[in-house]
Protein backbone atom coordinates (compact mmCIF):
# COMPACT_ATOMS: atom_id res chain seq x y z
CA UNK A 1 0.00 0.00 0.00
CA UNK A 2 3.20 2.62 0.93
CA UNK A 3 4.66 1.38 -2.63
CA UNK A 4 1.47 2.84 -4.35
CA UNK A 5 0.70 5.87 -2.08
CA UNK A 6 4.55 7.44 -2.38
CA UNK A 7 4.59 8.13 -5.73
CA UNK A 8 1.21 9.00 -6.54
CA UNK A 9 1.50 11.78 -3.75
CA UNK A 10 4.88 12.34 -5.29
CA UNK A 11 3.03 12.74 -8.85
CA UNK A 12 0.25 14.61 -7.17
CA UNK A 13 2.25 17.28 -5.42
CA UNK A 14 4.14 17.14 -9.07
CA UNK A 15 1.46 18.16 -10.81
CA UNK A 16 -0.63 20.59 -8.64
CA UNK A 17 2.81 22.54 -8.65
CA UNK A 18 3.09 22.61 -12.57
CA UNK A 19 -0.68 23.63 -12.41
CA UNK A 20 0.21 26.50 -10.27
CA UNK A 21 3.27 27.46 -12.34
CA UNK A 22 1.35 27.35 -15.64
CA UNK A 23 -1.99 29.44 -13.50
CA UNK A 24 0.66 32.01 -11.93
CA UNK A 25 2.36 32.20 -15.25
CA UNK A 26 -1.36 33.16 -16.80
CA UNK A 27 -2.43 35.74 -14.48
CA UNK A 28 0.56 37.38 -14.54
CA UNK A 29 0.51 37.87 -18.49
CA UNK A 30 -2.85 38.77 -18.19
CA UNK A 31 -2.54 41.34 -15.61
CA UNK A 32 0.37 43.12 -17.29
CA UNK A 33 -1.66 43.13 -20.62
CA UNK A 34 -4.97 44.96 -18.80
CA UNK A 35 -1.93 47.30 -17.25
CA UNK A 36 -1.33 48.01 -20.67
CA UNK A 37 -4.85 48.66 -22.05
CA UNK A 38 -6.02 50.43 -19.29
CA UNK A 39 -2.93 53.03 -19.92
CA UNK A 40 -3.94 52.82 -23.61
CA UNK A 41 -7.36 53.52 -23.31
CA UNK A 42 -6.51 56.46 -20.69
CA UNK A 43 -4.25 58.01 -23.61
CA UNK A 44 -6.92 57.70 -26.42
CA UNK A 45 -9.26 59.64 -24.17
CA UNK A 46 -6.81 61.98 -23.30
CA UNK A 47 -6.26 62.48 -27.27
CA UNK A 48 -10.05 62.53 -27.92
CA UNK A 49 -10.39 65.45 -25.20
CA UNK A 50 -7.37 67.64 -26.93
CA UNK A 51 -8.51 70.25 -29.37
CA UNK A 52 -6.56 73.07 -30.14
CA UNK A 53 -7.44 75.61 -33.00
CA UNK A 54 -4.95 78.33 -34.36
CA UNK A 55 -7.29 81.51 -34.15
CA UNK A 56 -4.33 83.85 -35.83
CA UNK A 57 -5.39 85.47 -39.13
CA UNK A 58 -3.43 84.16 -42.04
CA UNK A 59 -4.33 87.76 -43.85
CA UNK A 60 -2.45 89.76 -40.98
CA UNK A 61 1.18 89.77 -41.02
CA UNK A 62 2.04 86.55 -38.48
CA UNK A 63 5.53 86.74 -39.22
CA UNK A 64 8.02 89.22 -38.19
CA UNK A 65 10.99 89.25 -41.07
CA UNK A 66 13.32 91.42 -38.46
CA UNK A 67 13.43 89.10 -35.48
CA UNK A 68 12.83 85.94 -37.88
CA UNK A 69 9.42 84.75 -35.74
CA UNK A 70 5.66 83.61 -36.49
CA UNK A 71 3.45 84.47 -33.88
CA UNK A 72 0.49 82.53 -33.48
CA UNK A 73 -2.38 82.47 -31.00
CA UNK A 74 -3.90 78.60 -30.19
CA UNK A 75 -7.23 78.24 -28.61
CA UNK A 76 -8.24 75.66 -26.37
CA UNK A 77 -11.30 73.99 -27.72
CA UNK A 78 -11.02 70.59 -26.22
CA UNK A 79 -12.19 69.53 -22.86
CA UNK A 80 -8.56 69.46 -20.56
CA UNK A 81 -5.87 71.75 -19.40
CA UNK A 82 -2.78 70.93 -21.69
CA UNK A 83 0.71 72.29 -19.78
CA UNK A 84 1.54 75.85 -21.56
CA UNK A 85 5.30 74.65 -22.35
CA UNK A 86 6.85 74.04 -25.42
CA UNK A 87 7.13 70.59 -24.78
CA UNK A 88 3.73 70.14 -25.30
CA UNK A 89 3.63 71.61 -29.02
CA UNK A 90 5.54 69.62 -32.01
CA UNK A 91 6.24 72.55 -34.36
CA UNK A 92 6.91 71.78 -38.11
CA UNK A 93 7.37 74.87 -40.22
CA UNK A 94 7.74 74.10 -44.00
CA UNK A 95 8.52 70.51 -43.35
CA UNK A 96 11.25 70.93 -40.61
CA UNK A 97 11.17 70.88 -37.34
CA UNK A 98 11.67 73.68 -35.28
CA UNK A 99 12.77 73.85 -31.50
CA UNK A 100 13.10 77.45 -30.97
CA UNK A 101 9.39 77.42 -29.63
CA UNK A 102 8.21 79.80 -26.46
CA UNK A 103 4.26 79.59 -25.25
CA UNK A 104 2.86 82.05 -22.88
CA UNK A 105 -1.09 82.11 -22.12
CA UNK A 106 -2.00 85.75 -22.92
CA UNK A 107 -5.90 85.71 -21.01
CA UNK A 108 -4.55 85.85 -17.91
CA UNK A 109 -5.21 82.61 -16.60
CA UNK A 110 -2.55 80.60 -14.35
CA UNK A 111 -2.81 77.54 -16.82
CA UNK A 112 -3.87 76.46 -20.44
CA UNK A 113 -7.33 75.61 -19.61
CA UNK A 114 -10.13 74.90 -21.80
CA UNK A 115 -11.07 77.92 -23.69
CA UNK A 116 -8.25 80.12 -23.35
CA UNK A 117 -5.64 81.16 -25.84
CA UNK A 118 -1.65 80.69 -25.73
CA UNK A 119 0.88 82.76 -27.67
CA UNK A 120 2.95 80.50 -29.35
CA UNK A 121 6.12 82.11 -30.73
CA UNK A 122 8.51 80.00 -33.48
CA UNK A 123 11.65 81.54 -33.76
CA UNK A 124 15.10 81.52 -35.39
CA UNK A 125 13.21 81.90 -38.90
CA UNK A 126 14.20 82.49 -42.52
CA UNK A 127 11.61 82.89 -44.44
CA UNK A 128 11.73 83.29 -47.94
CA UNK A 129 8.77 85.40 -49.58
CA UNK A 130 5.94 82.88 -50.82
CA UNK A 131 3.33 80.42 -49.18
CA UNK A 132 4.07 78.87 -46.07
CA UNK A 133 2.82 76.20 -43.53
CA UNK A 134 3.05 75.72 -40.05
CA UNK A 135 1.99 72.56 -38.30
CA UNK A 136 1.51 72.11 -34.49
CA UNK A 137 1.00 68.60 -33.10
CA UNK A 138 -0.76 69.01 -29.29
CA UNK A 139 -1.48 65.16 -27.82
CA UNK A 140 -2.10 63.76 -31.46
CA UNK A 141 -4.27 66.47 -32.45
CA UNK A 142 -3.05 68.10 -35.52
CA UNK A 143 -3.68 71.78 -36.72
CA UNK A 144 -1.96 73.45 -39.98
CA UNK A 145 -1.86 77.00 -40.48
CA UNK A 146 -0.98 78.50 -44.22
CA UNK A 147 0.02 81.95 -44.46
CA UNK A 148 2.04 84.23 -47.21
CA UNK A 149 4.44 86.50 -46.26
CA UNK B 1 -3.07 9.88 -10.65
CA UNK B 2 -7.22 11.01 -10.54
CA UNK B 3 -6.39 13.23 -7.61
CA UNK B 4 -3.29 14.70 -9.23
CA UNK B 5 -5.25 15.67 -12.41
CA UNK B 6 -8.66 17.06 -10.72
CA UNK B 7 -6.58 18.89 -8.50
CA UNK B 8 -4.61 20.86 -11.19
CA UNK B 9 -7.20 21.26 -13.72
CA UNK B 10 -9.37 22.68 -10.43
CA UNK B 11 -6.10 25.47 -9.78
CA UNK B 12 -5.53 26.40 -13.66
CA UNK B 13 -9.68 26.87 -13.69
CA UNK B 14 -8.91 29.06 -10.79
CA UNK B 15 -6.29 30.76 -12.73
CA UNK B 16 -8.55 31.56 -15.83
CA UNK B 17 -10.92 32.55 -13.64
CA UNK B 18 -8.77 35.14 -12.26
CA UNK B 19 -7.13 36.23 -15.41
CA UNK B 20 -10.57 36.66 -17.21
CA UNK B 21 -11.94 38.73 -14.38
CA UNK B 22 -9.09 41.10 -14.72
CA UNK B 23 -9.34 41.42 -18.43
CA UNK B 24 -12.95 41.67 -18.21
CA UNK B 25 -12.90 44.69 -15.17
CA UNK B 26 -9.91 46.68 -16.79
CA UNK B 27 -11.19 46.24 -20.74
CA UNK B 28 -15.36 47.45 -19.47
CA UNK B 29 -13.68 50.50 -17.89
CA UNK B 30 -11.21 51.60 -20.89
CA UNK B 31 -14.04 50.78 -23.39
CA UNK B 32 -16.54 53.44 -21.17
CA UNK B 33 -13.77 55.84 -20.78
CA UNK B 34 -13.45 55.94 -24.46
CA UNK B 35 -17.39 55.82 -25.39
CA UNK B 36 -17.69 58.96 -22.59
CA UNK B 37 -15.05 60.83 -24.81
CA UNK B 38 -16.12 60.08 -27.85
CA UNK B 39 -20.02 60.72 -26.70
CA UNK B 40 -18.91 64.68 -25.42
CA UNK B 41 -16.89 64.64 -28.60
CA UNK B 42 -19.93 64.23 -30.46
CA UNK B 43 -21.71 66.53 -28.60
CA UNK B 44 -19.38 69.29 -29.03
CA UNK B 45 -18.80 68.70 -32.27
CA UNK B 46 -23.37 69.46 -32.90
CA UNK B 47 -22.68 72.28 -30.79
CA UNK B 48 -20.01 73.70 -33.15
CA UNK B 49 -21.98 72.97 -36.50
CA UNK B 50 -24.68 75.39 -34.71
CA UNK B 51 -22.87 77.95 -34.05
CA UNK B 52 -22.94 80.79 -36.12
CA UNK B 53 -21.11 84.23 -35.35
CA UNK B 54 -20.99 87.50 -36.54
CA UNK B 55 -19.07 90.48 -36.64
CA UNK B 56 -22.04 93.19 -37.33
CA UNK B 57 -19.76 96.31 -36.32
CA UNK B 58 -16.95 97.58 -35.80
CA UNK B 59 -16.61 101.32 -34.50
CA UNK B 60 -13.21 102.66 -33.74
CA UNK B 61 -13.19 106.61 -31.78
CA UNK B 62 -10.18 107.83 -32.78
CA UNK B 63 -10.50 110.91 -30.96
CA UNK B 64 -11.18 108.30 -27.61
CA UNK B 65 -8.89 105.62 -28.92
CA UNK B 66 -12.29 103.20 -27.47
CA UNK B 67 -13.26 100.34 -30.10
CA UNK B 68 -16.51 99.08 -30.00
CA UNK B 69 -17.10 95.29 -31.94
CA UNK B 70 -20.71 94.57 -31.73
CA UNK B 71 -21.31 90.20 -32.19
CA UNK B 72 -24.24 88.52 -32.89
CA UNK B 73 -25.11 84.69 -32.11
CA UNK B 74 -26.90 83.78 -35.13
CA UNK B 75 -26.66 79.99 -34.31
CA UNK B 76 -28.56 78.17 -32.05
CA UNK B 77 -26.04 77.36 -29.59
CA UNK B 78 -25.69 79.23 -26.10
CA UNK B 79 -22.29 80.62 -26.04
CA UNK B 80 -20.15 82.15 -22.75
CA UNK B 81 -19.08 85.80 -23.22
CA UNK B 82 -15.71 84.82 -20.87
CA UNK B 83 -14.26 82.11 -22.98
CA UNK B 84 -14.68 84.79 -26.17
CA UNK B 85 -11.53 85.41 -27.71
CA UNK B 86 -11.06 88.89 -29.50
CA UNK B 87 -8.22 89.51 -31.96
CA UNK B 88 -7.01 93.27 -33.36
CA UNK B 89 -4.80 93.56 -35.93
CA UNK B 90 -3.90 89.95 -35.05
CA UNK B 91 -3.11 90.43 -32.04
CA UNK B 92 -5.16 89.04 -28.63
CA UNK B 93 -6.75 91.72 -26.87
CA UNK B 94 -8.74 91.22 -23.71
CA UNK B 95 -11.80 93.37 -23.81
CA UNK B 96 -12.31 96.30 -21.16
CA UNK B 97 -16.01 95.99 -21.04
CA UNK B 98 -18.54 93.30 -22.18
CA UNK B 99 -22.12 93.27 -22.58
CA UNK B 100 -24.65 91.14 -23.77
CA UNK B 101 -27.70 92.80 -24.97
CA UNK B 102 -26.85 95.87 -22.56
CA UNK B 103 -26.40 93.61 -19.28
CA UNK B 104 -22.80 93.98 -17.83
CA UNK B 105 -22.77 90.91 -15.87
CA UNK B 106 -23.88 88.01 -17.72
CA UNK B 107 -21.59 85.60 -19.03
CA UNK B 108 -24.56 84.13 -20.95
CA UNK B 109 -24.84 85.09 -24.69
CA UNK B 110 -27.51 83.32 -25.72
CA UNK B 111 -28.72 83.12 -29.70
CA UNK B 112 -29.90 85.84 -31.20
CA UNK B 113 -28.00 88.19 -28.80
CA UNK B 114 -25.98 90.79 -29.35
CA UNK B 115 -22.53 91.04 -27.54
CA UNK B 116 -20.83 94.15 -27.34
CA UNK B 117 -17.10 94.21 -26.67
CA UNK B 118 -15.21 97.45 -25.62
CA UNK B 119 -11.61 98.31 -25.96
CA UNK B 120 -9.40 101.12 -24.99
CA UNK B 121 -6.39 102.20 -26.62
CA UNK B 122 -4.17 102.33 -23.15
CA UNK B 123 -4.62 99.26 -22.16
CA UNK B 124 -3.49 97.55 -24.86
CA UNK B 125 -1.06 97.71 -27.23
CA UNK B 126 -2.50 96.87 -30.57
CA UNK B 127 -4.57 99.70 -30.49
CA UNK B 128 -2.85 103.20 -31.41
CA UNK B 129 -4.98 106.14 -30.41
CA UNK B 130 -4.23 107.94 -34.20
CA UNK B 131 -4.61 104.57 -36.11
CA UNK B 132 -7.34 102.96 -37.10
CA UNK B 133 -7.12 99.21 -36.58
CA UNK B 134 -7.32 97.04 -40.19
CA UNK B 135 -9.09 93.58 -39.15
CA UNK B 136 -10.90 92.30 -36.02
CA UNK B 137 -12.05 89.02 -35.42
CA UNK B 138 -13.51 87.22 -32.64
CA UNK B 139 -13.62 83.97 -31.71
CA UNK B 140 -16.14 81.77 -30.12
CA UNK B 141 -15.51 79.70 -26.96
CA UNK B 142 -15.43 76.22 -29.69
CA UNK B 143 -13.14 78.10 -32.00
CA UNK B 144 -15.75 79.22 -34.17
CA UNK B 145 -14.77 82.91 -36.09
CA UNK B 146 -16.00 85.46 -37.65
CA UNK B 147 -14.04 88.59 -38.97
CA UNK B 148 -14.58 91.82 -40.20
CA UNK B 149 -12.05 93.84 -41.92
CA UNK B 150 -14.60 97.14 -42.50
CA UNK B 151 -13.66 99.27 -39.19
CA UNK B 152 -15.44 102.60 -39.20
CA UNK B 153 -13.61 105.25 -37.38
CA UNK B 154 -15.26 108.20 -36.00
CA UNK B 155 -14.04 111.18 -33.74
Amino acid sequence: MADVSVPSLILFIASIVIAAGVAGVLIDTVTGISGALDDRGADVAENIRTDVEVISDSESAVYNGADGTVTLYVKNTGRRAIPATNESFDVIVNAQYQSNVTVAIVDGSAEWTPHGVVEVQIGGLNLDAGDHQVRLVVSGDEETFRFNT
Amino acid sequence: MGFGVSGSTAVIFLGVLIASGTLYTTTAGTAEQVTEARDTEGEELLDRRNTVIDVTAVVYNTTSGTLNVTVTNNGSTTLSVEDTSLLVDNEYVLPDSTAVDGDPDTDIWAPDQGLALGVNANTTSALDADTTPDRVKVVAENGVAASNTTVEAVS
